[in-house]
This record gives structure tokens, sequence and C-alpha cells, in this order.
């Protein structure tokens, strides 16, 4: 059908795929000028889209402030150990509501499902006073044990069940013969054709947890233990405004691997999306 | 190799019964074939039989043990399946070779058996393939090579070759009863398709409505089939079924009068169907007349469908017709092929 479209046509909707792209790309363009511009030029009008002066001490700037170092380190481990814990749970979980029959297995997954209607908000009060009580404030445990057990993990449990339900019945038959019981089939069999599934599982756990900022300001207090999306709102002068240049260089660091991981990972982002029937 | 006895064998789902009480001897190294129309519990049957379904009621024996409770993994049977089943995410060699690793085989051991399967079965030059890179045949041959590589008791095939195409179906046909013939390994069949049946079975089983309605030898249930659904189901072109009443004269269907055997004639009174396969027609100008409905020619004989009486029936010639639609034509049945079963429960009367 594309191949019917006449080159004039062509051109028009390219052009207004462009201009469709500028709400996106806008943002990204402007964090990294605006990261290498004296601060006076970021507001300069009209507004510079390439830099005239550079000043690229932004970037010392930023690990002279804060213990960037370490608070990258706190939030590069963080996402790594939710990320696992959350692909070991969902999958697990995903496999035992697709597979295994047990009474009620539907409506419990409802139940399951319904934890992504209720928002952070809503349960990080009661989350911080329980923490509060296990001695775990100002430690990392609370960030990385609500989201392998709370909304992010249920939706990579939907992800990876949806997986699995597709998954032909004929397979485990015929491990069965074979003489695999049900974990084996699950480690063995399963598990290993779920990684388009488990790919995404893993980038959208990774980037949830690399960008949450409601739970860190909650329960962190130190800046040492605090992560980056926290740490960016620490770039401020002696009267509390926004020292933006070094903010939006910050912001730049931040953003980088995430940038990295996605383009490295999205052909299989998008491909176990697709396996679940959602759009990503 | 090994017996597989089924003693009443019953299956219900619920209040839903599928199989009525099964009653099956299979011999060491026998071929059987389970036949039967879709949702006659076949394949359930044969499910039961693997240890992937429970059995409700019976008892099942493979060799001397009795196997109701069994795993699938402690039965000492192997199974290929309709769509194959293999990895996708293995190799032909690691797929064949999987059980027998699982089970704690020696490497040595699992290389000499991949490739002693992988030599009978043509796949010594696929074995680092993935299953995606092979085509449907091929994918065929490795299931069987997964199944045979652990020497089994019992051989159970799902409806194995359906996925196939035509002429690729009637050459793995071949290369399953080769193998069987070679290995001779106690083998069970499952099939909808009553070709494959006689071709292959040593016995046939004929299913319908979860019960046995005929077991016997290919040539056994083609030639005296017990019963109107048997007749009707195996053969192709399927058997001519004529409704009407056995007299002193012959058998008085509607708008005609066919003849019958004399041993018939003791049944005469009797309100009975009359059966004749579409290869027991002849050509006779003394036969009784018919009009051609659709001439098929299939090149070593030729297929007509004609109204004999007021009854649509298909005839098989060897010889070729050159009839329009409207014509007529004699024919004569063979009188010692004809078939006739009750009416009410359409059970064989001769």
């Amino acid at each position: 059908m594309r191949a019917d479209i006449s080159p004039r046509a062509k051109v028009g909707l390219y052009g207004l795929m462009c201009v469709l792209l500028i709400p996106f790309v806008f943002p990204t363009w402007w964090m990294v000028t605006s990261s290498i511009k004296p601060i006076s030029d970021i507001f300069a009008f009209p507004p510079q889209l390439v830099p005239q002066n550079y000043d690229w001490t932004t970037y010392s700037k930023v690990f002279e402030l804060q213990p960037f170092v370490r608070q990258y380190w706190n939030s590069a481990y963080i996402a790594a150990v939710v990320t696992v814990g959350t692909m070991i749970i969902s999958s697990m979980a995903g496999y035992a509501f697709a597979r295994i029959r047990f009474p009620y297995a539907n409506a419990v997954f409802m139940i399951v499902l319904l934890g992504l209607l209720i928002p952070s908000e809503v349960t990080i009060v009661p989350l911080f006073q329980m923490f509060l009580k296990a001695g775990m404030v100002n430690t990392h445990w609370p960030l990385i044990l609500v989201p392998i057990f709370g909304a992010p993990s249920v939706f990579a449990t939907f992800v990876m069940r949806q997986f699995f339900v597709t998954l032909p019945a004929e397979l485990e038959e015929a491990a069965r013969v074979d003489g695999l019981g049900r974990f084996k089939i699950f480690t063995k069999i399963a598990l290993p054709l779920a990684k388009p599934a488990l790919a995404s599982v893993a980038i959208f756990t990774f980037l949830h947890s690399w960008n949450l900022f409601l739970e860190p300001i909650v329960f962190l207090s130190s800046a040492d233990m605090f992560t980056l999306p926290q740490a960016l709102t620490q770039y401020t002068d002696a009267y509390g405004g926004p020292m933006w240049n070094i903010q939006l260089a910050a912001a730049t660091l931040t953003a980088l691997p995430v940038l990295i991981v996605f383009i490295i990972a999205q052909k299989q982002f998008v491909e176990g999306l697709a396996h679940t029937g959602l759009k990503g | 190799m090994a017996d597989v006895t089924l003693s009443d064998i019953r299956k219900s789902y619920g209040a839903v019964k599928t199989i009525h009480g099964v009653d099956l001897d299979i011999r060491d190294g026998e071929f059987v074939v389970l036949v039967g129309p879709s949702g006659c519990g076949k394949s359930t049957l044969l499910r039961m039989i693997a240890g992937l379904e429970t059995i409700t009621g019976g008892m099942l024996k493979i060799g001397d043990r009795m196997v109701n409770d069994l795993d699938p993994k402690d039965r000492d049977i192997a199974m290929v399946f309709q769509s194959y089943a293999l990895y996708p995410h293995m190799t032909v060699a690691t797929n064949m070779g999987f059980s027998l690793e699982h089970r704690g085989a020696a490497k040595t051991e699992i290389a000499e058996r991949v490739n002693w399967a992988a030599g009978i079965l043509g796949l010594t030059d696929l074995l680092d393939r993935y299953p995606r890179q092979l085509s449907g045949g091929q994918r065929q041959r490795v299931a069987m090579g997964r199944a045979i590589v652990r020497n089994p008791q019992v051989f159970l095939f799902d409806e194995p070759l359906s996925n196939l195409d035509a002429k690729l179906r009637v050459v793995m046909r071949g290369e399953i009863k080769a193998l069987h013939q070679k290995l001779k390994t106690t083998t069970i069949y499952v099939t909808h398709d009553q070709v494959e049946a006689m071709t292959m079975a040593d016995r046939i089983v004929v299913l319908s409505g979860g019960k046995v309605e005929q077991i016997g030898a290919p040539l056994d249930l083609y030639d005296r089939p017990a019963n109107q659904f048997v007749a009707g189901f195996i053969g192709s072109p399927s058997m001519n079924f004529i409704k009407g009443t056995i007299t002193g004269q012959g058998f008085a269907a509607p708008g005609i009068t066919l003849p019958l055997p004399a041993a018939a004639m003791p049944l005469a009174g009797q309100s009975a169907i009359y059966g004749i396969r579409p290869e027991h027609f002849s050509l006779d100008e003394n036969g009784v007349p018919v009009e051609i409905v659709l001439v098929e020619p299939m090149g070593s004989e030729t297929q007509v469908t004609m109204k004999l009486g007021e009854t649509k029936t298909t005839g098989v010639f060897r010889e070729r017709i050159n009839g329009a639609p409207g014509d007529t034509i004699h024919v004569l049945p063979n009188v010692e092929a004809v078939h006739l079963f009750s009416e009410e429960r359409g059970i064989r009367l001769n």
C-alpha cells in the first residue's frame, strides 16, 4: 500500500512526520545544548537553538556539588537489582497464571491486576510507616522491595502471562513425555522461549526504577543515598533557585544510559510488547 | 517393546463422558491405528495412554505394569505430536538428545544414539540446524527421531501427518511404516484419515462417540464392516447406502429393484439398508438403468455420480465413460459384495 503513495504525498507525509517529531526531539535538544551554555544564554531572547557561547565547566560542577558518582552507582545498582528481581518474580507468576490450573486462577489474576489501578501516591504514606517501623527508612530497601512486589511487577507479570499463554501446550506435553517436571519445564523450555518478553520486561522495569522520583524523596534523606532523579533537584544556588545549566548537565548524564539501553534493545522491546498484544 | 492392554477405559470431564469403556489388547510389536471422525475420542484415548490425561475408570497396562497413575516419563513411551512440538530454541541434535540428557545419560551415549537415529531418518546433515530452518517433512522426521532415540516400549503418534501436504503425507506414511518394520516397536497411531489407517495398520480400531465400533485388520474392516458407521467410514469414495425392503425378488428400493445374494433371502420382508461400494458396480447391458448426474474422469478410472432409482450413488469404473448428465447407462452391482444393515441400528445382517 505504501508503494502506491505518490512522491508528492510522500513529501507531505514526511513533512508532517517531521513536524510531529518536534515535541519529542526539542526537549532533549534543549536539555543537551543548554547544559553547555552559560546560564544567561539559556534565557536569552530570541532563544538560541544552537549555543553561541560554550561553558564546559557545568559538567565538572555536577560532580563537585553532589556525590554524583555515588548517586549514579545508587541508581544503577538499585535499577539492576529491581530489574533482576522483577524478571524472576514476574516470569514465575506469569507462568503460573498462564499455565498452572488452580482454583480461582482468573479471579486471583484480576485481583493482582487491580494493583495497577492504585496510584503510588495513595500507598506511599502507609508504606513509609511500614518501612519506618522496620527501620528501613533512608536505606535503599524500599526502592528495591516496592517495585519488585508492587505495580511495576504486576505489569511485568501481565506481560509475561500474555506471552506464556501463547506458548503451545504441546511443547510442555512433549517435555513431560521427555521426563521433565513443572519447574524444569519452566526453566528449560518456557523461559528460554520467553526471551523477547523478558527483554521488554527488563527494559521497562529498568526505566521505571531509573526514573523513580516520588519514592526516593520520601524514603531517602542523605545526599550519598540519593538516586539520580532526586539528586537533580539538589543543584540549587544559595537562595534555592535552580542552577539551570548544571542541572541540565546532570540531567543529560542521567538520561545517557537510558538512551543507550533503549537504542541497543529497542528491537526486543517492540517484539516483546508485540507478543503481549499491547502497543509500545 | 511391550503389550498394551486397555480394560474398560473410561474418561469423563465432570458430568460429560467422552470415553465409554474401551477394551483393547495391543500385542507386542503391533501397529494399531485408532481412527474415527473428529470428536470421537481417539486423541483423548492416546493421551490417556501417554499419561497426559487422567484415566477416570478402567485399567491401563503397558507390559506387565499397571500405569494408570504413573507420570508420562515413567511409562516408557515416546510420543510424536501433530505440531511436532520441537523445542524451537534447541538444535536438531539437542532436540533429539534432550530426554536422554535429562535422564542423565553420558554424553558419548547421547551422541551415539542421536547419530544412530539421525542415520535411520536421514537427518545426519541437519543435526546443527534449528527447527525453524527445516521443512515440514524434516521437522516430522526430527519428531520421530526424538521418539526413537530413547528406544521406548511404545510409540504414540497423534495425527503426525495432518500438517503436511498431500504428496509429502504419502512419503512420510511410507517412512513411518518402514521405520516400524525396522524397529518393531509397539505403535499406536491416531488419525482421522482412513487411507492412512488402511495403509499403515496391522489392526484398525474404529471409534465413534467414545466407543469402539470395530477392531480388525484393514481388509477385514473393508470387506466385512460390522455396522453401517464402519462401512461408511472405511473406504474412499465411501460406500453407497440405499434404504428399502428385502423381498423374494431382490431389494426393493424407491424406483428400483436391486439384486441380492441368495444367502439374504431368509431375511425377506425385512426393512434394511443396502450397502455397495462404488467399485462394486460394473457396466453391463443386462444391469439396472441409472441416470448419470456427474462424470469425473480420474485417468486410471472414472467416477460417476448416478441416480439409482431415486437414490444418488457413486460408482467407480475401470472403463472411460463419455456419458453426459442426463444420459442413461446400465450398471450391475456385484451381489457377492453387497452389505445389508438393519435400518434401526445399522448392524450388519448378512
